[in-house]
């Protein structure tokens, strides 16, 4: 039984943290408030049961829990709450999260091992929280002989390019943080971005490993781009938009992978190559040239660089949910919000409270919400599932299979859109429509 | 808003494009050409043209900036270039933009688009690919055939005899 700390007295450690509680009172009541109010007076604030928020309103209605309802509900409907919050940063971040626990449990499981299993007492469950408080106390070692702007901006930009991957994903009806009409081509705009960021960081870590790694990475992102948008073309003659939404709205009646499931295969294929995973893991063969082109990341770069990469593997997780497997689209199964809820209040005892403004999200967004996570938590774990059987595959195989085979099935899968479109089964105007 | 997010997308796009001219490491221009080139996009957006900004994005950073990145990696600087300091050149190069921009800017204001509405709604890119099939056909495929030419060209190029493929078995 080892003592993390022997010199421990427990009067100390009272005596430190009612220092510290009196250090932050005194810090928020000086600087913090003074701080809160001017940032409310300079915000928009909302109109709230036909009247218009105050700073002074503000801080009453936030201590009043039935009336601080409205204030979220309207913090709800803002940008920053999409772009921060739900259907952007904080939702991805989080399945990102589960994913990375379900994949070391769920490979380990494949592989009859136990995966992380002391970290939390049950099954693990705090591992990812403790790499994350390692990867955070770690030094960042930058090479003596590395480019260091580019070096220092490289996962920022991996992270920030992941985000803006994310933010074209339509998660509810209505919930999408950017909805433009060609959101297809931004999405192709945005995977374009990826390679330049893998070569520049490759490049500027200055090492054998990485330069190797960055130019494997170029070779394979710029082999199965081409099929990737190739085979999302079948779904946009077939659809008639490029926009997401709409092409979701179009799925009402059927998937689209039920009329392309070539299509779905080559989209599944380049998505595991995009994203680097075994068996197209070259660019981070770790048995041959160290970790690739991440071979120099320490630390919390290194982390970010993960957070990025899962980030991604949520989004065309839920960009292959949306083109093929109808988004958000599904039964209502949501249990509707209960009336007397509304009507009466909760009754706890004497005590009766009422909370005008529930409920706080409608059914259909938590229903299809819903539907989308299920869909997209499936097709993650398919992804997930070759790590566990596949070898890694040779660098002149893996062009072979971009270039010539996928590009062919493609095309052959574009022929069939086209010619269901010309027969008049589907499409605008088709018969199925 | 517009007005300010033009200024700086003005001075990000010529300002990068300077750089890159002027730069002495060949990464660092070929990044500054990679902004100037997104700088171009952002134009095509404030101009309500989200499909030809998306395209030059996918296109021009996607693709043609990523090769030239490529290519300037895997060449060595020194072998292919010897610098030439001339300051006459220079001179006549800054002479040169400035009497082509007089040109190009007297026919454009010579052709009457002296007014742009700016409350008109962005074209939609059904509109356009409408167009290239009907009226513009015969551009379309006079740009098809130059780029299968093309293609054909490269690949009759870049393919060599000499060299014998023992890995490939397939």
């Amino acid at each position: 039984m080892s003592t993390i700390a022997p010199e421990f007295r427990l009067s100390r450690f009272i005596a430190s943290l009612t220092d510290i509680i009196f250090w932050v009172l005194l810090i928020f009541s000086l600087v913090g408030l003074p701080i809160v109010f001017i940032v409310l007076f300079y915000i928009k604030l909302p109109v709230i049961n036909g009247q218009l928020m105050t700073p002074y309103l503000a801080m009453t209605w936030m201590a009043d829990p039935s009336r601080s309802i409205p204030i979220i509900k309207s913090f709800m409907h803002t940008t920053i709450f999409r772009v921060a919050v739900f259907p952007g940063f904080g939702f991805a971040a989080l399945l990102a999260a589960a994913t990375i626990y379900v994949e070391r449990k769920f490979l380990a499981k494949i592989q009859l091992r136990v995966g992380p299993l002391y970290c939390g007492k049950i099954e693990g469950i705090l591992q990812l929280m403790g790499d994350g408080f390692k990867l955070m106390s770690k030094e960042i070692i930058i090479p003596a002989k590395a480019d260091k702007p580019i070096f220092w901006i490289g996962p920022v930009l991996f992270v920030g390019t992941a985000g803006a991957f994310v933010s074209l994903i339509p998660v509810a009806p209505g919930w999408v943080v950017a909805n433009p009409s060609v959101g297809l081509l931004a999405v192709f705009a945005t995977i374009g971005f990826f390679p330049i960021i893998a070569v520049l960081s490759a490049w500027s870590a200055n090492s054998k490993w990485t330069f190797i790694g960055g130019l494997r990475a170029l070779h394979q992102m710029i082999a199965f781009e081409i099929p990737l948008i190739l085979s999302l073309l079948g779904i946009v003659i077939l659809s008639g938009t490029l926009n997401l939404s709409q092409i979701v709205q179009s799925q009402e009646h059927y998937w689209w992978i039920t009329f392309m499931p070539l299509s779905a295969v080559v989209f599944f294929i380049t998505i595991i190559a995009e994203l680097e995973r075994i068996p197209f893991d070259l660019p981070e063969a770790e048995s041959e040239i160290v970790a690739g082109w991440l071979t120099e990341f320490s630390g919390m770069m290194y982390g970010l660089i993960q957070l990025g990469t899962y980030l991604k593997l949520y989004a065309f997780a839920g960009l292959f949910t949306v083109l093929f497997l109808g988004g958000w689209q599904g039964p209502s199964i949501w249990p509707p919000f209960p009336q007397e809820i509304i009507t009466q209040g909760i009754t706890i005892g004497p005590v009766t409270a009422k909370f005008p403004g529930l409920p706080l999200f409608d059914q259909e967004m938590l229903n299809g919400t819903l539907w989308f996570v299920i869909k997209t938590v499936g097709v993650i774990l398919l992804i997930l599932l070759p790590r566990g059987v596949f070898p890694r595959v040779r660098i002149d195989m893996i062009l072979h299979t971009g270039w010539y085979k996928l590009i062919g099935l493609a095309f052959i899968n574009i022929f069939i859109a086209l010619g269901l479109l010309y027969a008049g089964v589907l499409g605008p105007g088709g018969l199925l429509h | 808003m517009a007005d300010a997010v033009f200024l700086a997308l003005s001075v990000l796009t010529i300002g990068c494009a300077i750089v890159a001219l002027e730069i002495r490491s060949l990464i660092y221009g070929s990044i500054a050409l990679m902004l100037t080139l997104s700088g171009i996009a952002g134009f095509f957006l404030l101009l309500d043209a989200p499909f030809v900004a998306m395209f030059q994005l996918s296109v021009y950073v996607g693709s043609i900036a990523v090769l030239i990145l490529f290519t300037v990696m895997l060449v060595r600087r020194e072998l292919i270039f010897n610098k030439i300091e001339d300051k006459r050149r220079r001179y006549a190069g800054i002479g040169l933009m400035i009497a082509l921009m007089l040109t190009i800017g007297t026919i454009i204001i010579g052709s009457g688009i002296k007014t742009m509405e700016t409350n008109s709604s962005a074209i939609d890119y059904k509109k356009i690919g409408e167009d290239f099939l009907t009226y513009y056909s015969p551009a379309l495929i006079v740009m098809a055939l130059i780029l299968a030419s093309s293609i054909v060209g490269a690949l009759a190029l870049a393919k060599r005899e000499d060299v014998e493929n023992e890995q490939r078995t397939d």
